[in-house]
């Protein structure tokens, strides 16, 4: 059989996903008016006879719906220039960020079989997010910072005895388990770091995304231009060693580019979020390309695509932003894999 | 003989206390091939890395003759082409690339680039450049990244188990290329465990006898090529 070139498979693959990510919205849209119950009418009744406000829900619309376009069979357009300028310029910029920043982190995290420090750190993280929750600090950001940092480093050690490989598990339950236990009886205190780990009801403050956005560009620019470096610790860390380099200490800096980016990107968007564009672009882009340039600016294209994507299906469909951008991932991967066994090379 | 680069005297090398090889007396020339035999676990890695400073020795010296600094001393290095790991993508060019970007900042190459596609060409790989490095047989991966490290000017070059996994006509074209290099002066160390590719190349063999004793260091002693091919020539008929 003859091979097929390698775009043509990219494109069909392409098209397939962004048809099925439509397919999913239209008969979301399109669904009849009978949907809505005799109790939401009555809302809606209720809602007609106060003074209109800016929806802070999801999806938001235009404007509120009357009862008679509540009832009506088409469901009200919404206006995505609004959503984008005016209600979430602020949560957008600092996904697209995360997006950047993780889709090339992400690729080396893969590369150098480091997922699992990777889910591991989130998890750490949270055990500092508790610990300022416990102690009732304003900033919960340095608390998490300063544990990460411990972990980080006793993470370095481990790998040293040649332990890092059941160090690392254990981060990952000691977070899930400490991290509760330090609020453990504080229901706010509990509900906010559920939030933090399943990324529901995204909402990015000026002052959180001040911070995050410059320095996730600057971490993922900085990972970026060490491309080399980071193939040749993986490929020969002899040869780096012998012309003068520590590679333990080029490990380290690789871990503490990636905590960044997970401390950052946790604290405003959340886990699920930023897991999803850690893994998922760099997943997808990987089995189509031949050099690490290719890959990385391919992860970026992906994550701000699955970004989009995401956005569009939680308005659309009424579903958490970053489990759209996760599930609009996953799909594109699934597609991604299966189409690489296809190609040829 | 060519000049000396590097003299080991009474030296120790070991971790954390523990004394792995010990040398009475070592030399390496500018244009000499000292190839470094022994059994695993006997101590070959420990012995280069104290030879060419990454290790300081327990006790002895290690002298650099060729300047007061170590860093002078460009000590090229070509990794065993099965422990690459294949699943980074990366082209041949990018892999032989590997030895120059070690020694520039931030690992950046630039015009160095021109360096290693011209050694590319002499070792007639140039071809292979763009070719996604996986895809390459054994045979030229060695040859790749042989060429990346010496696309480094390299004073001293160290090459560990380099005929690993080739097949006998990608082991002589190898060990016929290295020849080249060494009759132009080039000073090589060859980690292996194949005598017979060390008996073809190199002109002393530091030969690592381990010490009968667990904790005690192993033996380094210099033979010539002769010695070593009688000595394991001999061991085969006791077997047999």
């Amino acid at each position: 059989m003859k091979k097929q070139p390698r775009w043509i498979i990219l494109l069909t693959v392409s098209i397939a996903w962004l048809f099925s990510c439509f397919s999913l919205s239209a008969a979301q849209t399109t669904q009849p008016s009978d949907s809505v119950d005799q109790s939401t009418q009555e809302m809606l009744k209720e809602l007609q006879s106060v003074p209109q406000t800016r929806s802070a829900g999801n999806p938001i619309v235009s404007s509120a719906p009357s009862t008679e376009d509540a009832l009506a069979p088409q469901t009200p357009a919404i206006d995505w220039w609004h959503l984008i300028r005016y209600d979430f310029p602020l949560m957008l910029i600092t996904a697209a960020a995360v997006g950047v920043a993780g889709a090339l982190l992400g690729l080396f995290v893969l590369l150098r079989r480091e997922a699992l420090v990777a889910l591991a750190i989130p998890q750490v993280v949270a055990i500092g997010a508790a610990l300022g929750m416990r102690l009732e600090w304003n900033n919960k950001l340095l608390p998490a910072l300063g544990v990460a940092l411990i972990a980080l480093i006793y993470f370095a050690r481990s790998k040293r005895w040649n332990a890092g490989n059941w160090i690392v598990p254990s981060f990952y339950v000691a977070g899930l388990c400490l991290s509760f236990l330090l609020i453990a009886n504080h229901g706010q205190d509990v509900e906010d770091l559920q939030r933090m780990f399943t990324g529901v009801d995204v909402a990015v403050d000026r002052k959180t995304a001040a911070i995050a956005i410059p320095v996730l560009l600057v971490v993922g620019l900085i990972c970026a231009l060490l491309w080399r470096r980071w193939l040749l610790l993986a490929q020969a860390p002899a040869a780096a060693e012998l012309a003068g380099l520590r590679p333990t200490r080029w490990d380290a800096l690789f871990l503490l580019l990636l905590t960044i980016v997970i401390l950052l990107g946790t604290n405003a968007l959340g886990v699920v979020m930023v897991l999803a564009m850690l893994f998922l672009p760099a997943a997808t882009i990987l089995p189509w390309t031949r050099r690490l340039p290719a890959a990385m600016l391919g992860g970026v294209i992906l994550s701000l695509i699955f970004l989009a994507a995401g956005f569009y299906l939680s308005n659309t469909m009424n579903w958490p932003l970053s489990q759209s951008i996760g599930g609009a991932g996953c799909g594109a991967l699934a597609i991604s894999q299966l189409a690489a066994q296809f190609k040829g090379d | 003989m060519g000049d000396k680069l590097i003299e080991v005297k009474n030296a120790v090398f070991g971790y954390g206390g523990r004394p792995v090889v010990q040398v009475e007396h070592l030399e390496l020339f500018r244009g000499q091939c000292l190839g470094i035999f022994g059994p695993n676990g006997s101590g070959k890695t420990t012995l280069v890395r104290g030879i060419t400073g990454l290790l300081s020795p327990m006790a002895g010296q290690v002298k650099h003759e060729l300047s007061v600094s170590t860093s002078d001393l460009r000590i090229g290095y070509l990794p065993q082409h099965r422990n690459l790991e294949l699943h980074w993508p990366m082209t041949a060019l990018d892999a032989a690339s590997l030895a120059i970007s070690a020694r520039r900042i931030f690992g950046w190459i630039g015009i160095r680039s021109k360096d290693v596609l011209a050694m590319m060409d002499r070792l007639q790989i140039s071809q292979f450049a763009n070719r996604p490095f996986a895809a390459l047989s054994g045979g030229q991966q060695q040859r790749v990244l042989l060429s990346g490290a010496l696309a480094g000017d390299p004073t001293v070059l160290v090459l560990d188990e380099p005929t690993e996994g080739l097949d006998v006509r990608s082991t002589q074209e190898l060990l016929d290329l290295l020849r080249q290099f060494i009759a132009e002066g080039l000073a090589t160390m060859i980690i292996s465990h194949e005598a017979d590719d060390l008996v073809q190349v190199s002109r002393e063999i530091a030969w690592l006898h381990p010490a009968s004793d667990v904790g005690q260091a192993s033996r380094v002693e210099i033979v010539t090529p002769q010695t070593l091919g009688e000595a394991i020539l001999s061991a085969a008929r006791r077997v047999v």
